[in-house]
């Protein structure tokens, strides 16, 4: 029987209605796979039985290919099945999508263009895992034994740091893009060129965007302007990106600045580059008090807050503490004023650069440490580009799970799985290496841009990061003890950082690729590890999984931190937390949550001067808690159901989720769980009532 | 009194002070530093919103804490702390307070005490003694009502000897009064002011309503923001003609913009 003999209709994907044409299976059939024209004429003709004996008079698309799909199985072509598949969603899933906000990323506001973001991630999702990944890598993220970070953002890498010189040098000259800017003649147009190749630059990056030493490149620029110009200026970059609500997806850029009040030790004697990209013909160390005056300018800002006095959630501020930070003057006003601003807003990053490395930082706790080649780059500002390539992290108490309490097993395990997450690393890397390869003509048109002799990404230079979340559940199933009950089950932790540590070294030199670890921000990873392990490791598991299992807000702790619950002072959290953190090139921090507590600039100062002093930690944050009211527009202190302003119950919580502040509202589960147990270091009495609380 | 020389001795950790509580590290207690914080078990006062009642009512059921481990965290944290603050309750009330405290300084230990004022004569002698570095004292209110502030009959001389010792200088201090809507009048807060208004410095504190002494009290509707801003304010008015603030051992500072980055000066 000829095809046109059937009476059905197909409404295809080009939205049109066609005759029905059995050829046009066969076609994609071999178009599409590996299979032979006779198997395919054969499955073409099955599928085509069994829609006629059906009776349907119209037929989509997608439902003949399943039909065929479905064909396929029976003839035990699995592989050309896979080739053969498609990718989308049911319609249920898209219907409440577009009701309901998503809880993955906090960040993620909710609105059509946060739906566009969710399908089209969904759909990048499940591309990355049949056809970048191998099944092995594909599996074991979907069962949960590691985490592949932003496989919705599987085109692109995961996150950048720069600084300001790029577009100063070359102005705003983007691949494909409507009109060339040259070089900002003024700060304001720098500061638009910023902002929007910032927008850029999150449209081809997973994650953050991360500025170096930007009161330092900003200020040949700022000569000759007013103190209150120069707070203007501060006052649009500030709004500029936390207002940015229109990027990708509906999302803020997530942005880090890094401020320094000293000159940093490498850009001193460099020439600095002025309006216009010319040189000004002095050295960025002659402009130390342009800095200052914007560093200052900018936490002026930051300790104001929005309109409604909420702090602001972008741009994170990054301090560097280093050495000649304290040799500089005015860094005890500057530290008591970002101190307040701590103590007030909680913006306040400290990153310590002990010694005489130099790092910056970006993501949410990611940072680079700069070595020596890269202090030659430092000459050119302009090349200082760094990018990690993908986030990839292991679920430890997994580990500890399967290894049943026998040492050699555990770390043969972490072994494994840390080869696991270099496969996915390469596999991911070949994938972006093809994507590169298509040039100014391809989809990383901008990343390739060639401005200086090189692209724009430096990929030779790109890390990828392995990350780990459960060190202390996993040393708790192992040991029986968690990490702050005794010296034994802390000795124990740093041991498995140790042994991954030195996994990155050799790896590192076999592979000839950046391998480094990083702590996690993992703000839905935790709570995605823990479920599934409780799927797959009850009852052990419902022991160890922290936060509360009626609810199904369930957690583990965040990479190497300690239980955040235990009423441990913040001194011996950073302390405890800190032998960690040289072990974790890419970066750590460990945070104070202060709840609704009020702490002086002094005290904060000083607790900050002496965490660098007196510990290895490598970052440190304050977490205030805010309720801010959508009836009177006003934000007090701590968390609570009602406005202590007007009274109003339409209040949203804000505080620091991992690396950022939000909304409350927006967390998923595992995280509103973490919220209810940190320890906010408030008084306890007598152990007794101590032990009911860690209990 | 030591058990075995039974005399004074600066090393054993003999004393009869109840100790109830004790947070090892506090960014809040001791404005400005970071310090320690040791909760005395008993109180002569009852102050209808006071938020520590177990440790005024029930601190017989608490569990004591040693000395020694105190001792042993001052030791361990002496490069982070500031000093340690002694709060209750009413520490005051016990007469052994001062071995206790000197036992503590014998580490070299800075230490601050909270009190209700109600003890002038051992208030006197443990300054005497140099074993205190700052008092805070809680004013409840004007001292002609004080039994409507502190829920009991107190002999409100000793309150203002006190406060008139303190005032004399002889240590570092500060005042304080949580300020608790109904039970205090706004005009409460400004003629205590008025009555202390040489003080160095009289801190407003906001009134919480949660676990209060008094059951009731956990209903009150703590004044807003801007009332509490406003009422400061009056109050700082009224305290303008005091002398100027000093340090009180550790560094506070204002925050203040170092000169050479302005650019405004020149213009």
């Amino acid at each position: 029987m000829e095809t046109t003999d059937l009476n059905l209709f197909v409404r295809t994907s080009e939205e049109s209605i066609a005759d029905w044409d059995r050829s046009k299976i066969v076609d994609a059939l071999i178009r599409e796979t590996m299979i032979d024209r006779d198997t395919a004429n054969e499955v073409s003709k099955d599928a085509e039985q069994m829609i006629r004996k059906s009776g349907i008079k119209v037929i989509t698309a997608p439902l003949i290919r399943e039909l065929v799909n479905a064909k396929l199985i029976e003839k035990g072509l699995e592989n050309t099945r896979k080739m053969h598949t498609r990718l989308g969603m049911p319609l249920y899933d898209v219907d409440s999508l577009i009701l309901h906000p998503n809880k993955e990323n906090a960040n993620v506001p909710h609105g059509p263009e946060a739906t566009n973001l969710t399908l089209s991630e969904n759909i990048k999702k499940e591309y990355a895992l049949l056809s970048v990944f191998s099944q092995d890598v594909a599996d074991a993220h979907m069962n949960g034994d590691i985490h592949l970070h932003d496989l919705g953002f599987i085109d692109r890498p995961y996150c950048s740091g720069q600084s300001l010189e790029y577009i100063k040098k070359f102005g705003l000259d983007l691949p494909h893009s409507l009109s060339m800017a040259k070089p900002a003649k003024h700060p304001e147009v720098l500061l638009a060129h910023l902002v929007k190749f910032a927008a850029a630059l999150q449209s081809h990056f997973a994650g953050a965007i991360g500025w170096d030493a930007i009161n330092v490149f900003f200020a040949p620029y700022l000569e000759g302007m007013s103190d209150g110009d120069v707070k203007q200026l501060a006052q649009m970059l500030i709004f500029e990106f936390s207002q940015q609500a229109v990027a990708r997806g509906g999302q803020a850029i997530f942005t880090d600045i890094n401020v320094y009040w000293e000159i940093p030790q490498h850009f001193v004697s460099v020439p600095a580059i002025g309006p216009g990209g010319k040189f000004t013909g002095k050295t960025y160390g002659e402009y130390e008090k342009e800095a200052q005056r914007f560093a200052w300018a900018l936490f002026e800002v930051f300790k104001e807050g929005d309109g409604a006095g909420r702090p602001f959630f972008f741009p994170k501020p990054i301090v560097h503490i280093t050495e000649k930070f304290f040799r500089t003057d005015g860094h005890m006003d500057f530290l008591n004023f970002i101190s307040d601003v701590a103590a007030d807003k909680g913006n306040t990053y400290y990153v310590f650069d002990r010694g005489e490395t130099a790092k910056i930082s970006e993501c949410c706790r990611l940072s680079f440490k700069l070595d020596e080649k890269d202090l030659l780059d430092a000459r050119e500002p302009w090349r200082m580009r760094y990018c990690a390539l993908q986030n990839v992290s292991l679920n430890l108490p997994r580990l500890a799970y399967l290894a049943k309490n026998d040492d050699t097993q555990l770390f043969n395990l972490i072994t494994e799985r840390f080869i696991l997450a270099v496969k996915a690393h390469k596999e991911k890397r070949s994938f972006m290496e093809k994507l590169l390869s298509l040039g100014e003509d391809g989809p990383l048109a901008l990343l390739t841009m060639n401005r200086d002799g090189m692209p724009y990404l430096r990929f030779n230079l790109a890390s990828h990061l392995i990350g780990m979340v459960g060190l202390n559940e996993m040393v708790q199933i192992h040991t029986g003890e968690e990490m702050h009950e005794s010296k034994r089950a802390l000795k124990f932790g740093i041991k498995v950082i140790a042994h991954m540590n030195i996994l990155t070294d050799k790896i590192r030199r076999q592979e000839q690729m950046k391998i480094v670890l990083e702590q996690t921000p993992a703000e839905s990873t935790s709570y995605r590890f823990a479920r599934l392990d409780m799927r797959y490791f009850s009852p052990l598991s419902g022991r160890i999984v922290k936060g509360d299992i009626a609810s199904g807000e369930v957690y583990y702790t965040n990479s190497t931190h300690l239980n955040v619950k235990y009423a441990m002072n913040p001194i011996e959290r950073v302390t405890s937390e800190g032998i960690f953190h040289p072990l974790i090139e890419a970066g750590s921090i460990s945070h104070v949550w202060l709840g609704e507590s009020h702490p002086s600039h002094e005290a904060i100062a000083d607790f900050v001067i002496k965490t660098f002093k007196h510990t290895t930690n490598d970052q440190i944050a304050f977490s205030p808690e805010f309720t801010t009211c959508n009836k009177c527009h006003r934000t007090s202190r701590g968390l609570a159901d009602t406005c202590s302003y007007c009274g109003s119950p339409d209040v949203d919580g804000i505080t620091r989720i991992t690396g950022y502040f939000t909304k409350v509202s927006s967390w998923n589960k595992g995280k509103l769980g973490e919220l209810k147990d940190r320890y906010r270091n408030t008084e306890y009495f007598s152990e007794t009532k101590k032990k009911a609380v860690n209990e | 009194m030591c058990p075995t020389s039974m005399r004074f001795c600066m090393s054993c950790t003999a004393h009869n002070v109840p100790i109830r509580g004790f947070l090892e590290t506090s960014f809040i207690d001791w404005k400005g530093c970071l310090s320690s914080v040791l909760f005395t078990g008993g109180c002569n006062f009852r102050c209808p919103f006071c938020h520590n009642p177990e440790l005024v009512l029930h601190h017989s059921e608490m569990e004591e804490i040693p000395l020694e481990r105190v001792i042993f965290t001052l030791r361990k944290y002496k490069k982070w702390l500031h000093g340690i603050v002694i709060t209750g309750g009413e520490p005051t009330i016990h007469k052994d307070l001062f071995r206790m405290i000197g036992r503590i300084k014998s580490e070299g230990v800075k230490v601050k005490l909270d009190t209700n004022g109600s003890s002038p004569i051992l208030l006197k002698g443990l300054v005497a003694d140099g074993l205190i570095d700052y008092v805070a004292m809680d004013v409840k209110g004007p001292v002609d009502r004080y039994k409507r502030w502190c829920g009991v009959d107190i002999n409100t001389k000793k309150i203002e000897e006190s406060i008139r010792f303190i005032l004399e200088g002889t240590v570092e201090y500060e005042f304080r009064m949580t300020v608790v809507p109904f039970l205090h009048r706004e005009v409460d807060v400004y003629n205590t002011a008025e009555y202390i208004r040489h003080a160095k410095r009289f801190t407003i504190q906001e009134f919480r309503p949660h676990n209060t002494l008094d059951p009731s009290y956990a209903d009150i509707k703590p004044f807003s923001p801007d009332k509490i801003a406003k009422i400061r304010e009056n109050v700082e008015q009224i305290m303008a003609g005091r002398s100027e603030q000093t340090a009180v051992g550790c560094q506070q500072s204002a925050i203040k913009r170092p000169m050479h980055i302005s650019n405004d000066d020149k213009m």
